[in-house]
C-alpha cells in the first residue's frame, strides 16, 4: 500500500493492535455467585437444625456435598455449552432451589423426632433426597438441553411437533381415569407406582416454543394484513387460526380439568408472545378482557371456580375460616405471625396449614423468614424474570427475542398468581412455586425453562464472529 | 418489537411491585390485626412461646409462674398456692383468663406499650422475650390465715383485708375455690374436662365470693346508718333513741324484733343511746332511725360508703353492692338494718371498716402494688387514691367508739373477741342477715372490723353463707385474719 494515507485509513489504522473490547463470558462471576448461592443454602439448611433441635442437622454434610457436586457439574457444563451465557441465571435458580430442599427438609421433621407439630399431609421421611434427587434430574435435564439445543433456531424446526406434544401433554390426565390422575378436584398429575407427574408443567414450555416459532413466521402477515374491525387490527383467520386452536384447546383442556391457574399462564404467555411479535396493543386489551370474561363466566358455571372467588372476597367471614377458607387463612395467619423478621427456621408453625409443602409453600417462607425474608425470595424471582427479559430485548433474532420475552413474562405471571393467590391479592388457583415447591414435575420444567433461558442469553451475549483479517487493507501475501 | 418487550418489562414489574407492597402490607401492617381473627392458633400459640411474668405477693411469694414444658405451647402456668390464691390470680387457661391473670395480661405477656422498648432491646440484644412480674399488694400471712380459717370452717364464704390508709388488699380469699392449675393444663380435651367438672360443681368453686358475689349484710350496715345519723342530724353515740323490744312496721303487719326479742339495754322504758343499740345490735333502734331519716339520705350514704358503684376495678371488676331505693317506710326500715334489698360483697364489707379506720376517708380498694419489667425496672406502681369520705372525722371517731364498744363491752355482740389479740383493740361489727325466700335460708354471718398494731392496721370484712350469727362464724375468721397480720408487723 502506498505511503499516502486516508484519514478513514488512519482511524482503521490502529485496530489490530488494540483489539475491539471483547465481551467477557463471566463465567467467573458465575461461579462466585454459586458459592454465595451454596453457602446461603447451607446456612439456611443449619439454621432448621437449630431452630428445631439446637444441633446441625443430621446427613446435612451429605446433603450439601451433593447440592456442590451437581451445581459444578451444571457450573462445567455451561462453560462448555454456553460460555457467553448470562452468569446470574444458574445461580439465582440455584438459590431458589436449595431453599426450597431445606424448606423442604424443615416441613419432613414436623412431627419427628419430638419436634412440635404435624401436617394434614405428612411428608415422607426421605422427601429431603427425593428433593435433591429431582433437583439432580432437574440439572440433568438442564445440561441436556443446553447440549442438544447448541442454536435457538434448532427449535424453530419442529413448531407443530411441539405444538402436539404439548397438547397431548395437557389431554394426558383429563383423558386417564380420575384414580391415578385426580387431585383435590383438578385433573392435573398422572400417578405412576410412587411417582407423579404434572405434564402441564412441560406441556408449558413445549407450548410455549411452538407459540413463537408459529408467530415468528407469521407474525407480518398478523401484523399487516387483516381487517380493520371497530379500531382494532385483526389479521385473517388462516394466519391465526393454528394459535387460535392451540390456544382454544389447551383452555378448553384446562377447563376440563378444573385448573384456572394453569388457564391463566397459557392465557398469558400466548397474549404477550403475540403482542411482541405483533406489537399490537389491541392483543393485550384483547387478551386481558377474554380472560377476565372467561373467568367470570367460569366462576359462575363452575361451583369450584365460584367457590375460590368467595373465599377470596370474604375469607373471614362466618364459617369460612374453619371450611373452606381454612388454608388460606391459615396461610396468612402464617405470614402475619412471621411479622418483619419471621420466627425464623424451624421456629414457626408452617405445618398449621394444609399442604403447606406445595401450593403454599411462600406462606411457609414468609412465616419463617418474615417479610424481609419473603421479599429477597420475590426478588430472586423477579431478577430471573429480569434476566430474561434483558435477554429478549438484545438478543438479535426474532424467534429468540418472543421466546424469551414469552417464558420470562410467563415466569413473572406464575410467581404473581401463585404468590399473589396465597397472600389474597388475587382468588387463589393452585399452581406450584417454580423451585420452592415440593415435587418433580415443576421443579425439572423450571430448571429446563432456566436452561432455555441461558441458552437465549448465550446466542444475546455471544460476540459476532471476528474478521479474521482487517478486509478493509490490501492483502500483501508473500509467496517467496 | 423491543418497544412491545419494554412494556411487557413494565407489567412484570408492576406485578412484582403489587406483591411486595402486598407482602408489606400483609407482614407489617395488618399483621397485628389477623391475631385477632378467627381460628388463628398461631398467634393463640404465640402467648405460650415465651415466659409470662410472674405473679407475686407484697411479700415476695411467688404464686403464679410459668414453666418451661416443651412443644408447642412452650410454657405452662403453674400455680404453687393454687386455691388459697385463686380468687387473686384468677386463671391464665388455653382460651380465656381471669383475674389479674386477664387484667394484667399486657404485662405478664409483655405487650404491653410501656415495654415495647425494652421488647425491641431485648430483640436486638438477642434475649429471650419474658413478660413483666407483677406485684400484688397481699400478705402471704394473712392470706393464709383467711384461706386456712375459710378452710377450716368448711361453709362458703369469703374474707377480704384491706390496709385502710392505702386501699391495698391485703387479704382476697374465697371459699370453696378451684385450683387454677386444672385450667393451665396445655391439653384441650384435659382442659374441657376440667372445666366443665369445675363449671357443673353444685358448689360454685369458680364463683370469686369475694368480690364477684354478693350477700346480705345484715346488722353490719347499722354503720352507714349511724354514719347518716351523726353526719345528718345532731345525733352522737350518747343520744337516746326509741328501741323497743318489737316495733311495728307502717302499714304493714310485720313487727320488727330485736334478737330473740330481747330488750335493747338497761333503761327499760324501750328507749337506749345509739351506742347501747349499736353495741348490742338493736334492729328496732336502728329501724327508727332509718325511717326518720329515710331512704334516700341513706341511699346517698351508702353510695359514698361505695355501693350502688359499677364501675369499681382491682383491676378486675368487682361486682356491684347495692342499695336501691325503697318506695315504703317499711322496707326503709328493714334496709336500714341491711335486709330487704341490701347487698354487699366481703370486699364493701371491708371498706366500711377502713373508712372508719381511716378517719372517714374511703381510700380506692387495689390489687397490684406494682409491675416490674423483666430488667428489673418499675413500669407502674400503685398510687393510693381516695375514693370518697362517707363522714368527717369526727364521726368517724364517734363510730370507732361504738365499733370499739361492740367487741370490748361485756354486752357487746362481739364480747367474746376482747383480748383475742392481746394488746390490740378491736373495733367491728357483727351481722347476722336473714337470707332466700321469706327468710327461708339460713343465715348469712357477717363480721367487719379493724385493727391497729403499731405501724401496721388492718381493715377485714367477712361473709359466711348460712353460717348463722356473726359472732359466731364470721368474726374468728376476721380476728384469725388480724391476729396472722398485725402480730406478724
Amino acid at each position: 500500500m502506498s505511503s499516502v494515507a486516508t484519514s478513514e485509513d488512519a482511524t482503521l489504522g490502529g485496530m489490530p493492535d488494540s483489539p475491539m473490547a471483547m465481551p467477557r463470558g463471566r463465567r467467573r462471576t458465575e461461579a462466585v455467585m454459586l458459592v454465595f448461592a451454596v453457602a446461603l443454602v447451607a446456612f439456611a439448611y443449619a439454621n432448621v437444625g437449630f431452630g428445631l433441635k439446637g444441633s446441625l442437622p443430621s446427613g446435612m454434610a451429605e446433603y450439601m456435598i451433593a447440592f456442590v457436586v451437581l451445581l459444578a457439574g451444571a457450573h462445567l457444563a455451561v462453560r462448555r455449552l454456553a460460555p457467553w451465557a448470562d452468569p446470574l441465571l444458574l445461580p439465582l435458580a440455584a438459590t431458589l432451589d436449595g431453599l426450597g430442599i431445606v424448606m423442604t427438609y424443615r416441613l419432613q421433621e414436623v412431627g419427628r423426632d419430638g419436634n412440635p407439630g404435624s401436617m394434614s399431609v405428612p411428608l415422607s421421611s426421605s422427601a429431603t433426597l427425593v428433593q435433591i434427587v429431582y433437583t439432580a434430574i432437574g440439572l440433568g435435564c438442564f445440561v441436556a438441553v443446553l447440549a442438544l439445543v447448541r442454536e435457538p433456531r434448532v427449535l424453530q424446526r419442529y413448531t407443530y411437533i411441539f405444538g402436539l406434544v404439548g397438547i397431548v401433554l395437557l389431554a394426558l390426565p383429563a383423558l386417564l381415569p380420575a384414580g391415578i390422575s385426580e387431585v383435590q378436584g383438578a385433573k392435573i398429575q398422572i400417578r405412576l407406582g410412587g411417582f407423579t407427574i404434572q405434564p402441564e408443567e412441560f406441556a408449558k414450555l413445549a407450548l410455549g416454543v411452538s407459540f413463537a416459532s408459529y408467530l415468528v413466521t407469521k407474525r407480518d402477515v398478523l401484523s399487516l394484513a387483516g381487517r380493520r374491525v371497530l379500531g382494532i387490527d385483526l389479521p385473517r383467520a388462516r394466519d391465526l387460526g393454528p394459535v387460535i386452536i392451540v390456544w382454544a384447546v389447551s383452555l378448553l383442556l384446562l377447563v376440563f380439568e378444573s385448573d384456572i391457574g394453569t388457564s391463566a399462564l397459557f392465557m398469558g404467555l400466548f397474549v404477550a408472545m403475540l403482542y411482541i411479535a405483533t406489537q399490537r396493543t389491541s392483543w393485550l386489551l384483547i387478551g386481558f378482557v377474554l380472560f377476565v370474561a372467561g373467568a367470570y363466566s367460569a366462576s359462575k358455571l363452575f361451583a369450584h371456580v365460584g367457590e375460590r372467588f368467595q373465599i377470596w372476597l370474604h375469607p373471614f367471614a362466618g364459617q369460612n375460616p374453619f371450611n373452606n377458607a381454612f388454608q388460606l387463612v391459615q396461610g396468612i395467619y402464617g405470614m402475619a405471625s412471621g411479622g418483619i423478621l419471621g420466627k425464623g427456621l424451624g421456629g414457626g408453625q408452617p405445618y398449621l396449614t394444609p399442604l403447606v409443602q406445595s401450593d403454599f409453600v411462600v406462606t411457609a417462607f414468609g412465616e419463617e423468614l418474615g417479610m424481609t425474608g419473603l421479599m429477597a425470595i420475590l426478588l430472586l424471582y423477579g431478577l430471573i424474570v429480569q434476566r430474561g427479559l434483558a435477554t429478549s430485548l438484545s438478543v438479535k433474532d426474532p424467534f429468540s427475542k418472543i421466546l424469551a420475552g414469552g417464558l420470562a413474562f410467563m415466569l413473572a405471571l406464575q410467581i404473581f398468581v401463585i404468590v399473589g393467590g396465597v397472600t389474597r391479592l388475587i382468588p387463589l388457583t393452585g399452581i406450584t412455586t417454580p423451585f420452592l415447591s415440593q415435587g418433580g414435575s415443576s421443579l425439572v420444567a423450571s430448571w429446563i425453562l432456566i436452561a432455555l433461558l441461558m441458552r437465549l442469553s448465550d446466542t444475546a451475549r455471544k460476540p459476532p464472529p471476528q474478521p479474521i483479517q482487517d478486509e478493509g487493507m490490501t492483502q500483501v501475501v508473500n509467496l517467496s | 418489537m423491543n418497544r412491545a418487550l419494554r412494556r411487557i418489562s413494565i407489567a412484570a414489574l408492576v406485578m412484582f411491585v403489587l406483591l411486595l407492597a402486598n407482602v408489606n402490607y400483609l407482614q407489617a401492617f395488618e399483621a397485628g390485626s389477623l391475631t385477632d381473627k378467627p381460628g388463628n392458633s398461631r398467634a393463640f400459640a404465640a402467648q405460650f412461646q415465651y415466659q409470662r411474668g410472674e405473679i407475686t405477693t407484697a411479700d415476695g411469694k411467688v404464686i403464679a409462674e410459668s414453666k418451661n414444658v416443651g412443644g408447642v405451647y412452650k410454657y405452662q402456668r403453674v400455680y404453687p398456692l393454687g386455691q388459697e390464691y385463686a380468687p387473686a390470680t384468677g386463671y391464665d387457661a388455653l382460651y380465656s383468663a381471669s383475674g389479674v391473670e386477664s387484667a394484667e395480661n399486657s404485662y405478664l405477656t409483655g405487650n404491653s406499650s410501656n415495654l415495647a422498648v425494652r421488647n425491641v432491646i431485648d430483640m436486638i440484644t438477642n434475649k429471650p422475650r419474658k413478660g413483666a412480674t407483677v406485684q400484688l399488694t397481699l400478705d402471704s400471712n394473712a392470706q393464709n390465715a383467711a384461706w386456712s380459717a375459710l378452710q377450716s370452717s368448711g361453709k362458703a364464704g369469703a374474707v377480704v383485708a384491706l390496709n385502710p390508709q392505702t386501699g391495698a388488699i391485703l387479704a382476697v380469699a374465697s371459699y370453696p375455690s378451684y385450683d387454677p392449675n386444672q385450667l393451665a393444663v396445655l391439653d384441650g380435651n384435659q382442659l374441657n374436662a376440667n372445666d366443665k367438672k369445675l363449671l357443673t360443681d353444685p358448689n360454685q368453686p369458680l364463683l370469686n365470693r369475694a368480690t364477684d358475689a354478693t350477700f346480705p349484710p345484715g346488722s353490719t350496715f347499722k354503720i352507714v346508718t349511724s354514719s347518716a345519723a351523726f353526719t345528718q342530724g345532731n345525733d352522737n353515740p350518747s343520744t337516746v333513741v326509741d328501741a323497743p323490744t318489737s316495733l311495728q312496721l307502717p302499714q304493714t303487719s310485720t313487727r320488727l324484733i330485736n334478737n330473740n326479742g330481747e330488750q335493747c339495754g338497761t333503761m327499760g322504758n324501750g328507749k337506749a343511746t345509739i351506742i347501747t343499740a349499736f353495741t348490742e345490735s338493736c334492729n328496732t333502734a336502728f329501724a327508727n332511725i332509718g325511717m326518720q331519716l329515710g331512704s334516700a339520705t341513706l341511699k346517698s350514704m351508702a353510695e359514698k360508703y361505695g355501693m350502688n358503684d359499677p364501675n369499681l376495678k382491682i383491676p378486675s371488676s368487682v361486682v356491684q353492692s347495692n342499695f336501691p331505693l325503697e318506695p315504703a317506710q317499711s322496707f326503709t326500715a328493714m334496709s336500714a338494718i341491711g335486709q330487704k334489698d341490701d347487698t354487699v360483697t366481703p370486699l364493701q364489707e371491708a371498706m366500711f371498716s377502713a373508712t372508719i379506720a381511716n378517719n372517714g376517708t374511703l381510700m380506692k380498694p387495689y390489687l397490684v402494688q406494682q409491675v416490674q419489667a423483666a430488667d428489673l425496672s418499675i413500669v407502674d406502681s400503685a398510687s393510693p387514691a381516695a375514693l370518697s369520705q362517707p363522714v368527717s372525722p369526727a364521726v368517724a371517731s364517734e363510730i370507732k367508739t361504738m365499733m370499739l364498744s361492740v367487741v370490748s363491752s361485756p354486752d357487746g355482740t362481739a364480747a367474746a373477741f376482747k383480748n383475742a389479740i392481746p394488746g390490740v383493740q378491736i373495733a367491728g361489727k357483727t351481722g347476722t342477715a336473714q337470707n332466700g325466700v321469706n327468710n327461708s335460708g339460713l343465715n348469712d354471718a357477717v363480721f367487719t372490723c379493724f385493727a391497729a398494731n403499731g405501724n401496721r392496721s388492718m381493715a377485714v370484712g367477712v361473709i359466711i353463707q348460712g353460717g348463722g350469727y356473726g359472732a359466731a362464724a364470721a368474726a374468728p375468721i376476721a380476728v384469725a385474719v388480724l391476729k396472722a397480720y398485725l402480730e406478724n408487723g
